[in-house]
């Protein structure tokens, strides 16, 4: 009767919880080598849940799919960066025209989906519209995951469970965050248009901009604002370090809600020149983590089990760049050849699967972490994002605004500390430990 | 005057995405003792706007949750119920 | 097959609580607009599976609409209905009340005759899109079945159905013998969650059958377009209420209700709308 199918089976070689870029890329490799992989969703179909900045790192999806610039859903090749500093209507920005471009935006949703769609296209079922509670162990191992009260067997499951780690809290391989050590971000996604976006900030067809705001538009918390140009929209956002923003808004310092600080950069005079009166198409927010290595894990591996993404802590923030999505898929690569070497040797073992954490030590992601790890106390540090802008923007006024004697640099500098209240000194120390940080 | 150019209210812009909300709430927060709760930081901080103070007590509603976990976080585990929506509820995002 | 099998009709409705104006056009923005089951159908999904769960037997759930619905199917099966129709046809298109409810008590007719005896067909009180609650009384004529509606509660035994039906004032039961029709009640159960295993078996067994007008061998007259004859005359919106606008920040909520009252009953304007809305026009 009817299209009867498959029978339901009653384990999986490997379950992978979250279709995020760190779930999906995984899957896709172990699919592609033959694994029976069940690929869980919470959303309603992949990418629903996703939200993240505006930008990714090529080079390292290219590893995973090699087909990526021809198909992936790219928006736009980011081809200038922008930075700016921003202290009440006065505002000091950078502009760097990108020789080669190496990453691109994209909507996550999207590009996730595209993802799940490489991973089942390989084999991988997808089930979508499922939360998973727990990862059950039995002796020290993992046997399976269990949703509600439906336990499904597999020989490993992998957590791409994101930045919430629910299931690893459970497990005790993981502290409940640590507010000092994320951030929250809100975005606004405005609907501009194609032309519009290319006119407005001088960009090419499939011409991207990325542009990173710091200074008041976080009103003193650390933390910054974020813009990226997609095909025919913009997004907007801010995001601010969780643990000084719950100190700053406790201690009464902060009035300004964080949707209401996204909103004041929509409409701040010096941007919203680049979107007009566009209109709002979507709005969300996201925990995302500070960087550096202060939320790895305290294992990545159990006998039967992997922890990738964002789960693992896998994240850098230099204030710069933001490298998120290319750390979850390399991060799932490695997972997935661990696996696939654990099984050509005897089966995936606590010893075995201990190979993915010498595999990633040696990757280009964690060379940036540690390379990285003094950023996430210059990110959390408030004097970078008051006394920094404050000095930049009045130094700049006293230059720029003179109705008849422009004062020498040096005069302009000391004038500027004096008027924001400054201590020299203090200043060179701190960039100067900057130096020595980074 | 365009309401373009006015900030919009919290709801105005989670009114733009996708929602199936689901009739019981994902997360619970008993709200009959406050002590130790975050209550400024909850309601500057929620980026949906979930947590509002009158005076000095806070309301909670799950309507708009864009499930971040920030509340989570920086509320005592003990104080707070926090769960994923269940059967793909709750926000849906096309363009983030 | 022990037990009794349980028709449920739900229908696949755009999200509306992701349709808005466009504040520059005035117009609905549909555009990326995904559809869900309609809310009160899951209501209905529950009520077949408690019986199902309570006296044995099967949950077929079926809906007209386009392919893209197979999603919904999946939902259902999800939460644990056995199996699922899909009908769906270019020439279905455009229909109204009576041609979908003809298409589905015929659907319903076919299950009797390919799978067997269906004992009850249940439905959600209205839609969220449309709001006319005529599909569950309808499908019940063509099918010459006998309807209850605003079911609360509903039982099974030897061959008939007792259900408990809530109105605004009363609470009634009534007893029907099998087969028969119900529409549930808004919001009268708690739907179950879909499950893990369950939607794993909705996405490898596929317990999912599509049926064409070419299974069902309708009369094109009677379906589609073709077979609608509701027209919508004229659509009017109702005049937007007058606001005052005024904000008061209270200090308690005594004083809050005390404020409210002593300002509904002084202000003149105020004191005609209380009036006009409950009395009626003129009564100011």
């Amino acid at each position: 009767m009817g299209d009867v199918g498959r029978k339901v089976p009653e384990r999986f070689d490997v379950i992978v919880v979250g279709a995020g870029p760190a779930g999906c890329a995984a899957s896709y490799m172990l699919a592609k080598s033959g694994f029976k992989v069940l690929l869980l969703e919470r959303g309603r179909g992949p990418g629903s849940k996703e939200l993240y900045g505006g930008r990714i790192y090529a080079q390292p999806l290219r590893d995973v799919w090699p087909d990526l610039d021809k198909k992936a859903p790219i928006h736009r090749w980011v081809t200038k960066e922008r930075f700016s500093f921003t202290w009440g209507s006065r505002v000091v920005t950078l502009e760097y025209r990108v020789g080669r471009s190496v990453s691109f935006t994209t909507y996550l949703p999207e590009m996730a989906k595209w993802m799940a769609d490489r991973a089942t296209e390989a084999g991988a079922l997808l089930v979508d519209e499922v939360v998973v509670d727990d990862i059950v162990v039995r002796d020290g191992r993992v046997v399976g995951v269990r949703s509600g009260t439906d336990f499904l067997r597999a020989d490993v499951v992998i957590d791409a469970e994101g930045v919430n780690r629910i299931l690893l809290e459970k497990l005790g391989l993981a502290e409940r965050l640590d507010p000092g050590k994320v951030a929250i971000g809100a975005k606004e996604v405005l609907r501009v248009g194609e032309g519009a976006i290319n006119d407005r900030l001088g960009l090419s067809k499939k011409e991207g901009l990325a542009w990173l705001v710091a200074g008041d538009v976080t009103e003193g918390v650390p933390g910054g604002g974020f813009i990226y140009t997609m095909k025919d929209t913009i997004s907007v956002g801010i995001v601010l370090h969780v643990g000084r923003a719950v100190e700053a808004a406790e201690k009464g310092f902060l009035r300004t809600s964080i949707h209401g600080m996204v909103e004041k950069l929509r409409l701040h005079n010096y941007f919203k020149q680049i979107w007009g009166d566009a209109d709002v198409v979507e709005y969300g927010g996201h925990l995302t983590i500070e960087g550096g290595l202060g939320l790895v894990p305290k294992k990545l591996y159990m006998d039967g089990f992997l922890v990738v993404g964002d789960a693992a802590g896998l994240l850098l923030n230099t204030g710069y760049t933001i490298r998120g999505v290319d750390f979850a898929v390399t991060s799932g690569k490695l997972a997935a050849e661990t696996v696939v070497e654990a099984f050509n040797v005897g089966g995936p073992t606590e010893e075995n699967l201990s190979v993915y954490e010498s595999k990633l030590k040696s990757s280009f992601v964690w060379r940036e972490l540690v390379k990285h790890r003094g950023i996430s106390e210059i990110m959390s540090d408030p004097y970078y994002f008051t006394v920094l802008p404050a000095l930049l923007t009045s130094l700049l006024k006293k230059l720029f605004e003179a109705d008849y004697e422009e004062p020498t640099i040096m005069d302009a500098v000391f004038e500027a500390a004096s008027e924001e209240d400054i201590s020299i000194a203090k200043l060179l120390l701190k960039l100067a430990s900057v130096v020595g940080r980074v | 005057m365009s309401t373009l150019e006015k900030p919009f209210k919290i709801e105005d812009l989670l009114q733009r995405n996708i929602w199936d909300v689901d009739e019981e709430p994902h997360i619970e927060i008993p709200l009959d003792d406050q002590e130790g709760l975050k209550k400024k930081a909850l309601a500057l901080l929620c980026p949906a706007g979930c947590y509002t103070l009158i005076g000095d007590r806070l309301i909670f509603s799950y309507e708009g949750c864009v499930e971040c976990g920030l509340c989570r976080i920086i509320t005592p585990s003990d104080k707070i119920r926090w769960t994923y929506p269940r059967s793909g509820k709750g926000v849906t995002y096309r363009y983030t | 097959m022990a037990g009794y099998r349980v028709v449920v009709g739900i229908k696949w409705v755009p999200n509306t609580q992701a349709v808005r104006f466009d504040p520059k056009t005035g117009t609905l923005i549909r555009q990326g607009v995904p559809a869900i089951i309609n809310p009160q159908d899951l209501h209905a999904i529950e009520m077949a599976l408690r019986l199902r769960d309570a006296y044995g037997g099967e949950v077929i759930v079926i809906t007209m609409a386009p392919p893209p619905a197979v999603q919904g199917l999946e939902h259902a099966i999800g939460m644990g209905a056995d199996r699922a129709i899909l009908v769906t046809d270019r020439s279905f298109a455009g229909a109204d009340t009576l041609a979908t409810s003809y298409v589905l008590a015929r659907a319903i007719n076919k299950v009797e005759r390919e799978i067997g005896r269906v004992d009850l067909a249940v439905f959600g009180q209205e839609t969220i899109d449309s709001s006319t609650a005529h599909i569950g009384a309808q499908v019940a004529s063509w099918l010459g079945w006998p309807y209850i509606y605003y079911v609360k509660q509903a039982s099974l035994s030897n061959g008939s159905l007792r259900v408990v039906r809530q109105l605004e004032d009363v609470i009634e039961e009534y007893e029907a013998k099998l087969p028969a029709v119900i529409s549930v009640l808004a919001k009268a159960l708690r739907p179950r969650h879909v499950s893990l295993l369950n939607k794993l078996r909705a996405r490898t067994e596929r317990p999912i059958i599509t049926w064409t007008n070419k299974d069902l061998g309708l009369d094109t007259r009677c379906v589609g377009l073709k077979g609608s004859p509701t027209i919508v005359a004229k659509v009017t919106y109702l005049p937007e209420v007058p606001r005052l606008k005024k904000v008061h920040k209270a200090e308690n909520p005594r004083e809050a209700a005390r404020w409210l009252l002593k300002n509904l009953l002084s202000d003149e304007k105020t004191r005609d709308l209380i009036a006009r809305a409950l009395w009626g026009e003129g009564s100011a």
